[in-house]
């Protein structure tokens, strides 16, 4: 046996412990395969839509790798730590450090080696189908396989430089002072866990400031303070595990009532221990799994930012354009004419929009024509406006303004045209976005209308003509006028460029721009919190199976003592499920309540309500987390039992 | 003076199935009566664990009876056999085995919280049993701060606490020094005497077996030979090492002897 054999089948013989880092790290390999893959694609070039997409995924690979590298570290220094009773033996039978240095080096490069060919011939595998689900949200027309040696270069040398410097690192991990400490092994290091009670109360208040600094983010001064939060709930949660949770256990082992009871006696002593043990750990699930909630959660509510587009944007194409455009007819000859090439149903309606100066506010104000509206109302079914002359009523920007402007009356004067107006109450209906009327505007009678346009010629104000194209099928509309859009877009990027005269918005295309840029930044996202989800239950994982001699001889000794199988598996239910579900729990509240403020952020933008979105990714974590949990206890009792 | 049997084994076969069949025990026949205290030796591979095993009810004979205070545990559902060991037998290993997360206290009542004791009646019998084997001072500490006869005295306590009827020994001075080895075996053939518990102990060791009332040699998984106890330990170990001699075991099985 030659001593590349040797840990060959060191890794072999010990697969059944390395299972679920396997299973982890070829995943991560696959993902940022299958990433790469997309980075790399050569139908991929040039659109906004795809620097998205190569951003996302650039960005995902980046996150994806930093966290491969810890995730490494941390599983490995735990293998080797568990292994050192082994690594004892062999320093006894002579082995030098140099070459237990190699065996370590050529074991986790074994299992570098094998996790990156299996994560690549899967994440070839499954590329096609990747490109499949990307395609759908990108909405492109095809998105073919290709075959290219950049994405293999890429993902195989990131990953097995990965695992070199890992490898080459890992031996520091074993303390390799004394052969004899190391024989004993684990066993031997059962040193009482201090836990200091100042900062288990601290940990407790620290949560507790957090949360409720969450719950009350809609109070001005605590939104300046909010770049606090994330530190606080780190420090809180890392005392919180280190020493708020075994100080509550043990002031429960103080009560004997409570704590001499049934299976309590053994499930609480065991839960401290393993606290003891994994501590740590649970801190550091905690943190991913709350970040993962995070990062699938905001992303989930920017889709359905997405989907409520249609309600703020219910006009379908807007052409704004200012009296001295030369392109009006030009650009809207185009757009009749690509609409009607398209067959795409459409109402046009001309208007002009007016600005006058409002006595009462001193601002600016917008100024609709009653008819005008009308007949966009008519177009939409809605009931016409009644006004008698001298009178007018605003035209709410947002749901929310119309419910602060509906109950409010208001006497003005138009200052340029000497109009004395009374504004009482909102128009119901949303027609316009802040953006293509703006937030201060309203609608005037016909009479009063006219009075104010005269002014307006005689003085030379600004007028704006308006195009507004009501579309019934508006997502269609996102091919139409894209080179009108594109010099939009271009000229509002470049700053210094001299302002157009004209503006148009077609919610079509922009919809579709956000609902894909969503999407796939979801997607991208998903993908990511299923690797910190399949790392975090691998981390549980392994540590089960190193305290699996241990678990073993006590079950033989509850066995005899007359244990029932039904009380084993309640026991070891006991043991697991805190493990399992404690975390995730954690983390469950630390990103409920960071969604709490998110929510006020977000009432602030864009008046949605992301509690829907939450509530299906928090479920749907939980049930695969249960899933997860069902696997392994299925695993680890069937290893208990099997030479018990 | 005739007492019950309690222990009653006959012909009782076992084999082990697998890559290699192994007899382990071959047509042994054993009978225990109630409040004697028995030592079983052998040669390593002579079939006393299987014995004990089967004994512990956590085994089933291949082929045999086998009564356990009258029952009988091939009968018994899983479930029933569990709760007839929790309730009738008590146990100490060699390797003491107690749960290194609880401590002293907890070790101790972990049998009679699985029953569900109340409290009161719990900490009544820990405070007679601490008693009787010295473990005042130590009942707060964890496992890895005793020494061997300390945790060895807590294991017997574990296996006392619920009053059962048989105790089943594993070697119990396998891992003790001499000292603590005789605190031990005394403690046994005390609890022996005054309970009218009886004690199975499985030994390597001739002094230990020499404070049985009877010893029992096995090898090969079969009854080898059988001597009683006399007025005086001094003869009754002598007469031990002779059939131990006889046995022709391995010379190591003999290496542990020390004179008292």
């Amino acid at each position: 046996m030659t001593f590349r054999q040797f840990a060959y089948r060191n890794v072999m013989r010990n697969s059944r412990s390395y299972a679920a880092f396997f299973m982890a790290s070829i995943f991560s390999v696959m993902v940022f395969f299958l990433y790469s893959m997309l980075l790399f694609h050569p139908s991929i070039e040039g659109r906004f839509l795809q620097e998205v997409a190569i951003m996302g995924m650039g960005g995902a690979e980046l996150i994806l790798y930093i966290f491969t590298v810890f995730f490494l570290f941390y599983s490995l220094r735990a293998f080797l730590q568990a292994r050192s009773k082994e690594f004892g033996i062999l320093l006894h039978l002579g082995m030098e450090k140099r070459q237990l240095n190699r065996l370590i080096f050529l074991e986790t490069m074994i299992i570098g080696m094998v996790s990156i060919a299996a994560g690549t011939v899967l994440g070839y595998m499954f590329s096609k189908f990747f490109f499949m689900i990307v395609r759908e949200i990108v909405l492109l027309p095809a998105l073919p396989l290709y075959l290219s040696w950049e994405p293999f270069a890429l993902t195989i040398g990131a990953f097995l430089s990965l695992f070199g410097i890992i490898s080459y690192v890992a031996p520091v991990f074993i303390r390799t002072g004394e052969v004899a400490e190391l024989i004993q092994g684990e066993a031997g290091n059962h040193e009482a866990h201090g836990y200091s009670k100042s900062r288990g109360y601290l940990g407790l208040l620290f949560l507790g400031l957090a949360y409720a600094m969450a719950a009350a983010s809609g109070n001005v001064v605590i939104i300046r303070l909010l770049f606090l939060l994330p530190p606080l709930a780190t420090i809180g949660t890392f005392y919180f595990f280190n020493d708020s949770l075994p100080m509550l256990l043990q002031t429960i082992r103080n009560r004997k009532r409570l704590y001499w009871h049934h299976f309590w006696l053994l499930s609480i002593s065991e839960g401290v221990v393993r606290l003891r043990e994994n501590a740590r750990m649970f801190f550091i699930v905690t943190l991913v799994s709350t970040i993962a909630f995070m990062s699938v959660g905001i992303l989930a509510s920017l889709t359905s930012f997405a989907s409520q587009y249609r309600e703020m944007h219910p006009l379908g194409l807007v052409y704004k354009s200012e009296p001295e455009n030369e392109l009006e007819r030009q650009h809207i000859g185009q757009l009749v004419e690509e609409l009607n090439v398209q067959k795409i149903d459409f109402s046009l309606i001309r208007f002009h929009v007016l600005q006058q100066t409002s006595s009462f506010t001193q601002n600016r104000v917008a100024i609709l024509k009653q008819s005008n509206v009308d007949m966009l109302a008519h177009s939409f079914g809605y009931p016409e406006l009644e006004l008698d002359p001298g009178e007018a009523i605003f035209l709410p920007p947002s749901a929310s303004s119309y419910d602060q402007l509906k109950d409010q009356t208001v006497r003005t004067q138009l200052v340029e045209s000497d109009v004395h107006i009374r504004i009482t109450g909102a128009y119901p209906y949303h027609l316009f976005t802040s953006y293509s009327i703006g937030t201060n505007a309203i609608i005037l009678n016909n009479n009063d209308y006219d009075k104010v346009l005269e002014s307006v010629y005689t003085k030379n104000l600004p007028s704006f003509t308006y195009y507004a194209f009501n579309v019934p099928e508006w997502q269609s509309t996102k091919e139409i006028g894209r080179s009108i859009d594109a010099t939009v877009t271009e000229t509002f990027l470049t700053s210094d460029a001299e302002p157009l005269p004209y503006t148009f918005e077609n919610p079509g295309l922009n919809y579709s721009v956000i609902r894909t840029t969503f999407s796939l930044l979801l997607f991208i996202g998903l993908l990511l919190a299923a690797v910190f989800f399949l790392a975090a239950g691998s981390f549980i994982y392994f540590r089960l199976y190193t305290s699996l001699e241990r678990d073993r001889k006590q079950f033989d000794v509850l066995r005899r003592m007359g244990l029932t199988d039904r009380e084993f598996k309640k026991i070891v239910n006991r043991q697991l499920i805190p493990q399992f579900f404690f975390p995730w729990g954690v983390a469950l509240v630390h990103s409920s309540f960071a969604f709490l403020t998110l929510q006020v952020i977000w009432d602030a933008l864009a008046e949605i309500s992301i509690v829907k979105e939450l509530t299906l990714v928090l479920a749907g974590f939980t049930v695969m987390q249960i899933c997860y949990f069902y696997l392994i206890r299925w695993r680890y009792l069937a290893h208990i039992k099997a030479t018990g | 003076m005739t007492r019950k049997t309690i222990v009653e084994l006959t012909e009782v076969t076992k084999i082990y199935e697998g890559k290699v069949m192994h007899r382990a025990l071959n047509r042994l026949d054993f009978e225990v009566e109630e409040g004697e205290f028995v030592a079983v030796m052998g040669p390593s591979g002579s079939g006393k664990t299987t014995l004990l095993n089967l004994i512990s009810t956590i085994a089933v004979p291949t082929y045999g009876r086998l009564m356990i205070d009258g029952i009988e545990p091939e009968a018994l559902k899983q479930n029933d056999l569990a709760l007839f060991r929790r309730r009738n037998l008590g146990f100490v290993f060699q390797d003491i085995n107690l749960l290194q997360m609880l401590t002293v206290e907890e070790n101790l009542v972990l049998p009679l919280t699985l029953d569900g004791l109340p409290v009161k009646e719990m900490e009544k019998r820990v405070a007679e049993l601490t008693e009787r084997l010295d473990l005042q001072d130590i009942l707060n500490r964890r496992p890895d701060e005793l020494s061997g006869g300390q945790a060895q005295r807590t294991a017997i306590g574990r296996a006392l606490i619920h009053k059962p009827k048989i105790i089943l020994a594993d070697e119990p001075t396998g891992n003790l020094d001499s000292k603590s080895a005789r605190d031990v075996l005394e403690l046994l053939s005390q609890i022996n005497q005054i309970e009218k518990t009886t004690v199975i102990m499985v030994t390597h060791d001739p002094i230990a077996a020499s404070y049985c009332d009877r010893v029992m040699f096995i090898k090969d998984g079969e009854f080898f030979n059988e001597i009683y106890k006399d007025e005086r330990r001094q003869t009754f170990f002598q007469r031990i090492l002779n059939v131990l001699s006889l046995l022709g075991g391995n010379v190591n099985d003999l290496s542990t002897v020390r004179l008292p």
